[in-house]
């Protein structure tokens, strides 16, 4: 790897400098030279990554005299790659989708402006580095997100956001602050080596330093990747132009994985703190995806797709899954910018085909199919949902290191990888079809894939990004005692196993339309009012925002406005 | 005779109530362009009668709790109530005010003067841009006021641009000097009076952003108006320029100090 590595964040920088002086008014230049240059950001970062891949080593850059440096290390080239490569595509979706917008060339600049600081923030070998860059990316956004200056509502979600990511700032701060205090450095390997050292400084309330500083940096890291109470802004950042959505929900949201993976020494001295990590992912997730089922708005079902992704991301970090975080956020970040960016054509061809169900008779005597196709019988398909998911992911595993099925994160990956298996086999299951075993066995073909697939490319993502094996402290650090372990999972099984014949039955029985119209009906109803006003979670701080703001008024009214 | 120069410099260099003096003064002051000046030159008087009369540091010595208290409680209220305003003229002064009244944190620490006076400069210079801006605001609108037409990015672009960057300026944004500034402050705190001082960040995050809402977004009601002029959005841009470079190498000196 050459001393030019570190040109590549500067790159952007360039672009953007270059459209505001010189091509603010040339509009297809403007464009040219964004994509231009964002192409060989993206170039560079991948002949540094294979570099190092081919045997290179992790090193610090220094670019001031006391601050500013980055940090050339697997988990830098990784999103330095990855974020360049999303950049990349939303430049070039941008060139013809915002052709017709009002301020093209401002957009551009501000995208160059975006990438370069997610690029700092993601290669930061010192704090102040990192604050800064931190802080921009909430900057840069509340910009981008109100591109469209015409629009009220435009402003008051890039408000939202802007806020959030202010209230994500102040933990960082202090987290960095008492870091700074503690270890008597502003450098990041110097922090960690130091931290390797003396673990166990006392701070404040019963914790050690690492403590302290994992639920600060966790509640920073919560803010940007929308954790459940901080999340309300993350489904409205629809009202920005799609472009940015698509880099919004395919790169800046991921900003929490990145921060526990750059923090990892941390997290390896504080297990209560993974503990209540994935607590709150579990929530989310759970939240997240409830939230996403009930929408009618293609875009804002995913946003809240992205929430119950970002919480199922962070609930890995809870488990130790550190590595394989990363690669969840890599992956749903380029199909989340492929849906993003697909969906104007999703919402053309619900417009020309409105996907209303087919009538059986219909069906029987115009289209010549069977009214009432089969299915498997009950019994062969519980069978295969329950216990297919579980031999094929504890074989892959199995396969890659056996080591691996000793750990609780693991096994709770595992598990949630078993209920999804499961729970796809379920609804193939109650899917009518002419040959349901062919349906059946199309699907199992899949998921064989997709699981043996997931498993070799996490395991080899995780040795390059750890090459140490220190994913197994932070899956030690991040287990509880097993008696606990094993009897909080055989409960959680039994709970969906459960469910899911709950499901089958009542559905077979028609127990839902008997409910629909008894007792149940309000019960349904408020839930689903509940769900719909997204649990009044905003409602909440509009209604806090307009007493604080009333407060500030009569203060001044009282003080004469001096 | 401390105790003394202490009030009267509280009425230079802001903390409540004396910041209302401060206020008062910079509402007399006859046009935008002298209110720049006020806000520029009643501080650093301030900060030269302690450090001359040697108040900081017997002040620093005696009483560090309640001066870190005091400092602490008029940003966090000058913050809160820039929250509250809709005027650019009101909310440049509240925010400086905020701003200024962290130098009471740094009281009785050994820094070199001059280092004192950037410190000081980095609250007022932004202030003080916010003012004139307010002022050229006023010449074309009638008011400095956001509430009633709204939407200024589409009839007076330029101005906005400027009233943005020196809003983003005044509330401590990388990589303008401010932001080295309060880091500068945070570091003289112990940690468990940090999380006031974030407090401030959080509130000046709050109140640029309702600004920057009421300045930019939605449709322009008023009559026609001339934008800034080309000459004077480049000067505005330099000075917003040099201050942001000076702020990047300032960063450096915090660290060494």
């Amino acid at each position: 790897m050459g001393n030019w590595a570190i040109a590549i964040p500067f790159l952007p920088i360039l672009s953007a400098v270059i459209i505001f002086v010189f091509a603010h008014s040339a509009r297809k230049v403007a464009a040219r030279i964004s994509v231009i240059i964002t192409l060989l950001t993206f170039i560079l970062a991948l002949i540094e990554l294979t570099s190092y891949a081919l045997g290179g080593f992790s090193r610090v850059e220094v670019i001031g005299t006391l601050w500013g440096s980055v940090w050339l290390d697997p988990l830098t080239l990784i999103m330095w790659s990855f974020v360049s490569g999303i950049s990349l595509l939303v430049h070039m979706y941008s060139v013809r989708y915002m052709v017709e917008e009002a301020n093209y060339t401002r957009f551009f600049a501000l995208l160059d402006l975006m990438t370069a600081t997610i690029l700092f923030m993601v290669s930061a070998a010192d704090l102040i580095t990192l604050l800064v860059a931190w802080f921009l990316v909430g900057v840069v956004l509340y910009f981008l997100l109100g591109h469209d200056t015409n629009r009220p509502a435009a402003g008051r979600y890039a408000f939202w956001t802007q806020i959030t990511y202010r209230a994500g700032d102040v933990p960082l701060w202090l987290a960095a602050f008492v870091l700074i205090r503690s270890y008597h450095s502003i450098s990041l390997p110097v922090i960690f080596s130091r931290l390797q050292m003396y673990p166990h400084l006392d701070a404040f309330w019963g914790l050690s330093v690492p403590e302290l500083v994992g639920f600060l940096l966790a509640f920073a890291a919560f803010a940007r990747s929308a954790q459940f109470l901080l999340h309300g802004w993350l489904p409205y950042t629809m009202d920005g132009p799609t472009p940015v959505s698509a880099l919004m929900h395919a790169g800046i949201v991921n900003a929490g994985g990145f921060l526990f993976n750059r923090f990892f020494p941390v997290f390896e001295h504080a297990s209560i703190v993974l503990h209540f990590v994935f607590i709150v992912g579990l929530i989310t997730a759970v939240v997240g995806s409830a939230m996403m089922l009930i929408q009618n708005d293609v875009k804002r079902s995913l946003g809240y797709s992205t929430m119950g992704q970002m919480g199922f991301m962070v609930m890995e970090c809870g488990v130790g899954a550190f590595a394989l975080a990363i690669f969840h956020l890599i992956a749903h970040g380029f199909f989340k910018a492929s849906l993003f960016l697909g969906a104007g054509n999703i919402i053309g061809e619900a417009r020309a085909h409105d996907g209303v169900p087919a009538d059986p008779v219909y069906t029987s005597i115009v289209e010549r199919r069977p009214a009432k196709p089969s299915r498997l019988p009950w019994l062969a398909a519980a069978a295969l949902t329950i216990i297919v998911p579980v031999v094929v992911l504890s074989v892959s595993h199995l396969f890659v290191s056996s080591r691996l099925l000793h750990e609780q994160g693991v096994i709770i990956l595992l598990f949630f990888g078993w209920v999804t298996g499961a729970q796809a086999l379920f609804a193939t299951h109650k899917m009518t079809h002419t040959n349901p075993w062919r349906l059946m066995g199309g699907i199992l073909g899949s998921f064989v894939l997709v699981v043996i697939g997931y498993t070799l490319i996490s395991h080899y993502f995780g040795h390059f990004l750890y090459p140490h094996d220190e994913e197994y402290q932070i899956y030690g650090a991040a287990s509880i005692n097993s008696v606990y372990f094993d009897v909080l999972v055989i409960i959680l099984a039994l709970l969906f196993v459960g469910a899911w014949a709950l499901t089958f039955f009542a559905d077979s029985s028609g127990w839902w339309d008997r409910a629909d119209q008894g007792r149940w009906r309000g019960v349904y109803l408020a839930l689903y009012a509940l769900l719909s006003r997204e649990l009044y979670v905003n409602d909440l701080y509009a209604r806090m925002t307009q007493i604080l703001l009333s407060g500030a008024r009569r203060l001044n009214v009282m003080l004469r406005w001096c | 005779m401390d105790i003394i120069i202490w009030i009267i410099a509280g009425a230079l260099l802001p903390w409540f109530p004396f910041s209302w003096i401060f206020n008062r003064l910079l509402v007399s002051a006859p046009g935008a362009w002298a209110r720049a000046l006020t806000v520029i030159v009643l501080p650093q008087l301030g900060l030269l009668l302690l450090l001359k009369s040697g108040a900081w540091y017997v002040l620093g010595q005696e009483m560090p709790t309640a001066l870190r208290a005091l400092a602490l409680f008029t940003a966090i209220l000058y913050a809160y109530r820039a929250a509250g305003t809709r005027d650019v003229q009101i909310w440049a002064r509240f925010m400086a005010t905020s701003g200024l009244s962290l130098t009471w944190l740094l009281v009785g620490l050994l820094p070199q003067h001059w280092d004192m006076q950037l410190f000081v400069l980095a609250w007022s210079i932004p202030a003080a841009l916010m003012l004139i801006w307010a002022g050229v605001l006023t010449k074309k609108t009638g008011a400095s006021y956001l509430g009633l037409s709204g939407g200024f990015a589409r009839v007076l672009p330029r101005l906005s641009v400027l009233i943005s960057l020196t809003a983003l300026a005044a509330t401590a944004t990388p990589i303008f000097p401010n932001f080295f500034a309060l880091l500068q402050a945070m570091e003289s705190l112990p940690i468990i009076w940090m999380p006031l001082l974030l407090l401030v960040l959080l509130l000046w995050g709050w109140t640029v952003g309702r600004l920057l809402q009421d300045l930019l977004f939605g449709t322009y009601h008023g009559d026609a108006v001339h934008d800034l002029s080309v000459a004077g959005t480049w000067l505005g841009g330099l000075t917003l320029g040099v201050f942001a470079l000076v702020g990047i190498f300032w960063g450096g000196i915090w660290i060494i100090n």
